[in-house]
């Protein structure tokens, strides 16, 4: 009976739907875990951007309201391209925020067939730069972070001896690769990489191996909750030396952990206090959350902001805000006022920022280096 | 040294597996019910105990006795709403499996809306290891994870050899039929076990959210370990499934001897993939397993 | 909107697919295994192998892979052989955690958890698919010929000799039944149909990692086998179009807060697990009584 009646609710809710669809709004979506073990970030980066939202709302940036439709990710591969199947062809969306590498190249060819851009923020794999020219990224990718932190960690804190523990994805290898390269190069060593599965939870004896090698430094490139995991129980075991991660730690899941207080970590170059949208969003972040932003925040603001301003400049002109037209405006617009100041898409979709070094200090982070770009 | 110290390690996070497995084995044994839902009563005891000690900071007594009682009553809310409605219709292990399985999705997601979808995790001096001998580094909790481990299986095993309910709970998972035999009410016995199990949750649960941190998720990896040091010691024996615990949680940390740290889960499971070809009834079973 | 629905009809086959295969061995042999996950991941990885590394079609592909899943089946007819019940749920549990990490550090072959990305479209008989329309016929015309085939073994005597066994084992060998050969046949010929489903996948996605063939996925798996309704010939199949169905279906559930969507949608998902196992225990298609009261 229960189910007859959960059943005819959903009915219910299709044909309210179908026949509430407003024609007076712009709408992107977003494909975004929202459930599972990374719903976290999908909750983060969904805020970041319905901020962004309110903003261009508020300013009456656009002719219409400008909303977003929520999917959910689950972080996997197949539930993401059903998500993305129906921003595409039921919602008919011209614009998808997307997260997670997986995730990202299920969705990529969707996008690519239906002329359809999507828009990584969180996923910092090299690999995401390869997918096509509708699937662009508004973050720098791990291979710019690690060409920054290298040199910064042997040459100006002498840091020689580097312990890496990284989780076995695209990223991780991404930054095992670099780490490999960049290290030697600036002349310190890299004395251990030990690579760690996805869904491990106990580090006890990771931090047993560490202390083996006797490093300066441990450098972690893992994500969500493991992160936080590994710094609490190195720090446990004995693991006193210096800490540093990748740009995944700014996630406050981290940054608010006792434990992580002095790590060093490597993100694109945000200067919330800069007058004008980095300081209204800031404020206004602050404001909502009671927390000061990372620059996930600024990232998945700045995807819906790229959004507007092509839309923006297509509304100016006269045509169709399509996914076609807004890949074709981004190659006429040279640069974009974002968060953080000045940004410029690379050929292949992807950006360079300049980078900059932040210690854990409690709340978003100290930056310890201002920005320079990768060379 | 480094050996020594995978041990000391592999034994910590053994006796907070054996505590799961045994709770598991214990229900499993009394009433054959496959209860997969047993990482959501540590999920439930882990994160009640953290919000109430770190969130509300609450005296900790008062928080290990909440994460009790609800453990407890989670135990025989799924055994009085959902096993026993499934059971009287048809006792097909994989329906209860599925049922099961849908508690704990629910449970997950609920524990993700309700205290946070980040890591949690209970803050206290007691997971600082120290120096004991050069290059050796134990933590307190080590130790008191061991003798927590100690008196609770202890406790048990009087309980069980001394009461009435006792007795017919083990007597139960060698032999069903005794129950008749004892005269006792099969439902109760089947609650008490629901209790007991569930609450053999809390301690490995709590140490878990001093020393590895909790996420919503972590339910799953419970139930994995608990079913496999379960099988590895043979079903229905509890001395058996202690042992799993101890053996999965050194396995999981020698691994790291010799091998690098991506193949220690495997090693778990390959542990117990050859158990269950070549020492099908665990540690101490009877040689029946086929039935 | 005819995209979205197409893709979700063909997800749905290949899922059908999975469930109809893994209801051959659990609901008429009585083998309960939560690895089908896996023979479908080794389908798919050996398929995309087969295509983009030796340049076979879709029929030489998915024959490989085939191939292969009945292979590797063997390591789980094993303990199939010698022993029942829940200590089968955990030796098939046992492979399929293994399995998971073999397809995350066998990077030169599966890419770990970057995946294979760019895989060729499905040809056959020299016809490329390259619209979902396409996939779709073709994944359906793949579940109707393994319908068909599970259809006529379940009446043949083999088929016989599976529900002897699993009724009752100890009879079943009194009368003569070679038990060994009967099991491995039934686990070799269900992994093997299961990797048609992982080449389907794999051509249609043109991407595959290790998330899709994952614990959670034999669990699903076995959710549509049994709240369809085991040793049904179309139960599996109300079951893969329901567990599809539902996220997508409350995906359209208004006025949820946009940071809980996910987490309703699994909490309904969960709830109707539980609430089918206690009120429609046979599952859905299931409507006379299961022969099998215990396992």
């Amino acid at each position: 009976m229960r189910l007859v009646r959960s059943l005819l609710f959903v009915a219910a809710s299709f044909v309210a739907l179908s026949s509430a669809r407003a024609q007076d709004v712009i709408k992107i979506g977003a494909d975004l875990p929202m459930s599972g073990p990374n719903a976290e970030y999908g909750e983060l980066f969904g805020a970041a951007a319905n901020l962004a939202v309110e903003h261009a709302n508020a300013d009456k940036m656009l002719s219409k309201k400008l909303v977003i439709q929520f999917e959910d990710s689950q972080a996997t591969p197949q539930q993401g391209v059903v998500a993305m199947n129906k921003l595409v062809s039921v919602e008919k969306v011209p614009f998808v925020l997307s997260a997670f590498t997986g995730v990202s190249k299920a969705i990529a060819p969707v996008g690519d067939r239906a002329k359809v851009v999507s828009v990584n923020g969180g996923g910092i794999g090299p690999d995401l730069a390869e997918l096509g020219e509708y699937f662009w990224n508004v973050i720098p990718l791990v291979n710019l972070e690690i060409r920054v932190m290298a040199p910064y960690l042997v040459q100006e804190r002498g840091f020689k001896r580097i312990a890496l523990i990284y989780v076995d994805d695209p990223a991780g290898e991404a930054i095992n690769k670099e780490l490999a390269e960049n290290v030697p190069k600036a002349g310190g060593q890299l004395v251990a990489q030990l690579q760690i599965p996805r869904n491990a939870q106990q580090f006890t004896s990771i931090a047993a191996r560490v202390r083996g090698a006797n490093p300066d430094l441990v450098f972690i490139a893992s994500f969500g909750a493991q992160q936080a995991q590994i710094v609490k129980q190195l720090r446990d075991n004995g693991v006193s030396q210096q800490l540093a991660g990748y740009s995944v730690f700014s996630s406050p899941t981290v940054t608010e952990l006792p434990e992580a207080k002095g790590a060093l970590f490597p993100t694109q170059s945000v200067d919330w206090s800069a007058p004008g949208m980095s300081q209204r969003v800031a404020k206004d972040w602050k404001a909502k959350t009671g927390k000061d932003p990372s620059f996930f925040v600024a990232n998945y603001y700045n995807a819906v902001m790229v959004f507007v301003t092509l839309a923006q400049a297509l509304e100016k002109s006269g045509q169709p805000i399509t996914g076609e037209n807004l890949l074709k405006q981004r190659k006429a617009t040279g640069t974009f006022d974002l968060v953080g100041g000045k940004m410029e898409f690379l050929p292949n979709g992807s950006v360079s920022m300049p980078i900059q070094i932040n210690e854990v200090d409690g709340g978003a982070g100290k930056v310890v280096k201002a920005g320079t770009m990768a060379k | 040294m480094l050996f020594l110290q995978l041990v000391i390690n592999g034994l910590q996070l053994g006796a907070i597996y054996a505590l799961t497995a045994v709770g598991f084995s214990l229900i499993f044994g009394a009433t054959k019910v496959f209860h997969v839902a047993h990482g959501a009563a540590f999920t439930i005891a882990a994160y009640l105990f953290w919000w109430i000690f770190t969130v509300l900071h609450i005296a900790w007594p008062v928080a290990v006795l909440a994460a009790v009682v609800a453990s407890v009553v989670f135990g025989l809310a799924m055994e009085r709403f959902i096993y026993r409605p499934i059971q009287r219709h048809e006792g097909a292990f994989f329906t209860v499996f599925i049922a099961a399985f849908g508690v704990q999705i629910i449970i997950q997601n609920l524990t993700g809306s309700v205290f946070g979808r980040g890591f949690a995790s209970v803050t206290t001096s007691l997971s600082h290891s120290v120096e004991v001998l050069p290059g050796l580094f134990v933590a307190p909790i080590a130790w008191i994870s061991l003798l927590i481990a100690l008196v609770v299986f202890t406790a048990l095993s009087l309980y069980l050899s001394r009461t009435h309910t006792g007795m017919a709970m083990r007597a139960l998972s060698e032999n069903p039929d005794l129950i008749r035999v004892f005269g006792l009410d099969p439902g109760r016995v089947a609650q008490c076990a629901f209790g007991i199990g569930s609450a053999m949750v809390v301690p490995g649960a709590i140490l878990t959210s001093m020393t590895a941190g909790l996420n919503p998720a972590i339910g799953a990896h419970v139930m994995l370990i608990s079913l496999a040091a379960t099988i590895v010691g043979g079903i229905g024996s509890l001395r058996g499934a202690a042992c799993g615990g101890f053996l999965l949680g050194l396995a999981e940390n020698l691994a790291l001897w010799r091998l690098d740290p991506q193949w220690s889960e495997a090693v778990t499971f390959v542990v117990l993939f050859l158990f269950i070809i070549f020492r099908p009834s665990g540690f101490f079973g009877r040689p029946q397993a086929a039935k | 909107m005819e995209t979205y629905i197409i893709n979700l009809l063909v997800l749905i086959s290949i899922n059908a697919i999975l469930a109809v295969t893994l209801n051959f061995i659990l609901g008429y042999a009585g083998i309960f295994s939560i690895a089908h996950a896996l023979f479908f991941g080794v389908g798919a990885y050996a398929a995309t192998f087969a295509a983009m590394k030796l340049g076979l079609d879709f029929t030489g592909a998915t024959a490989f892979g085939m191939l292969l899943a009945a292979l590797i089946s063997l390591a789980l007819a094993l303990p199939a052989l010698r022993v029942r019940g829940e200590y089968f749920v955990a030796a098939s549990l046992g492979l399929q955690m293994l399995a998971i990490t073999v397809f995350t550090e066998w990077k030169s072959v599966t890419g770990g958890i970057g995946g294979l990305t760019n895989i060729p479209p499905a040809r056959i008989f020299g016809f490329t698919l390259t619209q979902p329309e396409h996939y779709l016929v073709l994944s359906l015309a793949c579940l109707l010929a393994i319908i068909l085939i599970i259809r006529a073994l379940v009446r043949s005597s083999f088929g016989r000799s599976l529900k002897a066994l699993r009724d009752d084992e100890a009879a079943a060998s009194a009368f003569g039944k070679n038990v060994s050969v009967i099991k491995t046949s039934a686990v070799v010929l269900s992994s093997a149909l299961a990797a048609v489903a992982g080449s389907l996948y794999a051509s249609y996605l043109s991407f595959i990692n290790v998330e899709s063939f994952v614990l959670e996925t034999s669990i699903q798996l076995m959710a549509m086998v049994i709240i369809g309704g085991t040793a049904t010939l179309f139960g599996p199949v109300v079951g893969a179009v329901l567990i599809i169905l539902l996220p997508a279906g409350l995906s359209y559930i208004p006025h949820l807060p946009a940071t809980e969507i996910g987490s309703i949608q699994q909490i309904i998902y969960g709830l109707a697990m539980v609430l089918l196992m206690i009120f429609r225990p046979g599952g859905l298609w299931g409507f006379q009584e299961n022969p099998k009261a215990h396992a």
